[in-house]
């Protein structure tokens, strides 16, 4: 008597139990639906809108998205930098890489012909506070403009001479600013070739 | 060999550079809780390792099959019911319920493996097992499986999600031997009374995070390391 | 409902100091520790910890008649990792920088002790009006708790407070003031000393979560303790 009374217990909880799972998942399709656009153009517009900081006179709802292969055969995106009119400025390109503590991701500024660095935005770092951080500030970030592509930007202590293809570390965070100088170096050697070719 | 780099450097990061204990601060209820012996702070980090790699094991399958954005299954019943291909399908909403359940399917797991072949290892700490399923570590290891499932051009293998787990679990296991080993001779000392208990653990805590940064750079040093070797 | 059991207004008074839910209970300690490096982020997480409580406990208490022994640490989970889910989209969508500060650390909500303690002890036995006032008494005590962390933290380990810099503001005014009473007094010029405060960097970091909470912990026991023996 007890066993049936028991197992009729245990249906009615599995019967709560389903519910309530339907109940929950038909909530999250619904907050799926309504906020899941609202978090893509979020995610999107990170990287938008620091496009016309990186690239002279973008008009940042004129970006294209394309999509290339890079020589390590994996797929990557870029971004064609275009003004007001539609005519192209430049080139960004998303690169990642490891830094001191945590993986880095940065933002390329290039010219059109991928022959000069136009601007260097970092969009995500866990660098440490105070040092490795301070790769987000534009003062360190500047100092990649103008360097060329053709050759690797290298790392030095001291101010580098000029016409030389090198940017200054932060002080007591060599670690970290040689670590975006890589990721760079990487990206442009990665993709310099296939952009040139679209 | 490559592939072996980044293996050596995901699990060296997990457990020691950005230890789950001292660096992300998951897992701090048992670590303080249970760390007064060390041969109980060492059998509840072997626990947790066991069921952080099983619940990593499920969770990546459940996630790259179904739940990431594009997952093949979904994507698959959706054409088959007749849906447009261009809609990515993203069942990633259902994520935290489906990791809760892997969580605590695993926990299950581990207890009845534990009692049938280790008994006297189950009546000692058999009260804890059910307490892993609230600890944080198990289910931080599934929110960074789901991280790096998002971006379809740099996704994890399994290699990659069993090394981070296994990582996690023995970088915890190795704090909270070391609590323990510490808090046994502090029961000797003389504490202030307002500090005793968790209050000088937490500050014990807080020194051995500490040491444990001055691992950073590690996983630099050993990638530099073997390509040297390699030369 | 048995006569013992606490009413909506003690447990509201509970949760703010008593019991409250870091310093006596012990339970939540990783957001504690982790977004606690500054106020935005620690009453960001307050407050979606606070929104998940309530909304647990409300349907907790809601369905109490039908919860079965067995099933009802599975009811809870679900219940919380649901309400989880909506805050933090709601974070991604609303509030995107700090959904990316917080991290990891909403969805980790889901297993803060706190949440599943209260809808057992409180919300699955006592009505809803009860479960609401312990859902915002325990809300109160845990964002008391991280504010009064975070602002050690924020205040020694990056001057700022809110991200307001203090200190640069009050050198500023004493400047200010200091320049007025010298001309008033015709004094000619004086200046303040060129002092800056330099931040604690390790408050910012994991050992100065740890030892900031160790600290307080002490700090809230010797109070305790103090009460108690002038009780006696």
């Amino acid at each position: 008597m007890s066993d049936a009374t028991a197992k009729t217990g245990y249906i009615r909880q599995a019967w709560l139990v389903i519910f309530l799972a339907l109940a929950y998942g038909g909530a999250l399709a619904g907050v799926q639906t309504t906020l899941g656009p609202r978090i893509e153009e979020n995610k999107r517009q990170e990287t938008y809108s620091v496009i016309p900081a990186l690239v002279e006179g973008a008009d940042k709802s004129q970006t294209v998205e394309k999509t290339i292969t890079g020589k390590d055969g994996k797929p990557q995106t870029v971004f064609l930098a275009r003004d007001s009119q539609g005519t192209p400025r430049g080139w960004v390109v998303p690169a990642t890489g490891q830094g001191f503590a945590d993986r880095i991701d940065v933002l390329i500024g290039l010219d059109l012909d991928v022959s000069t660095i136009t601007g260097l935005y970092v969009l995500d770092q866990k660098e440490t506070p105070g040092l490795g951080n301070l790769i987000q500030d534009p003062a360190f970030q500047d100092r990649f403009i103008g360097k060329r592509t053709s050759e690797p930007v290298q790392v030095v202590k001291d101010d580098p001479a000029a016409g030389s293809n090198a940017v200054k570390a932060l002080t007591g965070a060599t670690i970290s600013s040689e670590s975006v100088a890589t990721i760079v170096n990487s990206a442009l050697k990665n993709l310099k070739e296939p952009i040139r070719e679209l | 060999m490559e592939t072996l780099i980044v293996l050596i450097q995901i699990g060296v990061s997990a457990a020691l550079i950005n230890n789950f204990v001292l660096y992300y601060f998951v897992g701090v209820c048992p670590f303080l809780g249970v760390s007064r012996r060390v041969d109980t702070a060492f059998g509840m980090g072997c626990a947790v390792t066991f069921v952080i790699s099983i619940a990593a094991l499920l969770s990546w399958i459940f996630t790259y099959y179904i739940l990431r954005p594009g997952a093949p299954l979904p994507t698959q019943v959706w054409t088959a019911l007749g849906g447009s291909p261009s809609v990515t399908v993203d069942l990633s909403v259902l994520s935290y319920i489906m990791y809760i359940f892997v969580i605590a399917a695993s926990v299950q797991f581990v207890e009845m493996y534990v009692r049938k072949f280790f008994p006297p290892l189950y009546k000692s700490f058999g009260v804890f097992l059910p307490l892993i399923t609230t600890n944080c570590a198990i289910l931080f290891a599934c929110l960074i499986i789901m991280k790096n499932l998002q971006d379809p051009s740099q996704l994890w293998g399994l290699h990659h999600a069993m090394t981070m787990a296994i990582g996690g679990g023995v970088g915890f296991t190795l704090a909270i031997t070391l609590m323990a080993g510490i808090r046994e001779e502090l029961d000797m000392c003389d504490v202030p009374k307002p500090l005793a208990g968790p209050g000088i653990a937490l500050i014990t805590a807080g020194i051995l995070a500490m040491a444990f940064m001055g691992f950073a750079g590690v996983e630099r040093g050993i990638e530099n390391a073997i390509a040297m070797l390699l030369k | 409902m048995p006569l013992d059991e606490p009413t909506a207004l003690e447990r509201l008074i509970n949760g703010i100091l008593p019991e409250n839910p870091v310093y006596r209970q012990l339970l939540g300690m990783c957001p504690t520790l982790a977004v606690t490096g500054a106020m935005m982020p620690a009453m960001t997480m307050a407050a979606a910890t606070a929104f998940v409580l309530l909304s647990a406990n409300i349907i907790v208490s809601l369905i109490r008649g039908l919860l079965k022994p067995h099933l009802r640490i599975l009811v809870f989970t679900l219940t919380i990792a649901t309400f989880v889910t909506i805050a933090d989209r709601a974070l991604a969508a609303y509030m995107y920088q700090m959904s990316k500060t917080l991290g990891p650390y909403v969805p980790l909500i889901i297993v803060n002790c706190l949440i599943i303690s209260r809808c057992e002890i409180c919300a699955s036995k006592q009505s809803v009006g009860v479960a609401i006032a312990d859902g915002v008494g325990m809300s109160l005590g845990f964002a008391l708790a991280l504010g009064s962390i975070a602002s050690i933290r924020e205040i020694l380990g990056s001057g700022t407070w809110f991200g307001l810099h203090l200190f640069s503001y009050a050198y500023t005014v004493a400047e200010n003031i200091l320049g007025w009473v010298t001309t008033i007094l015709g004094m000619g010029t004086l200046g303040l000393p060129d002092i800056h405060w330099q931040n604690w960097g390790i408050m910012v970091l994991p050992p100065g979560a740890f030892l900031t909470l160790g600290l307080l912990l002490g700090a809230v026991e010797w109070f305790g303790q103090r009460r108690r023996r002038a009780g006696e």
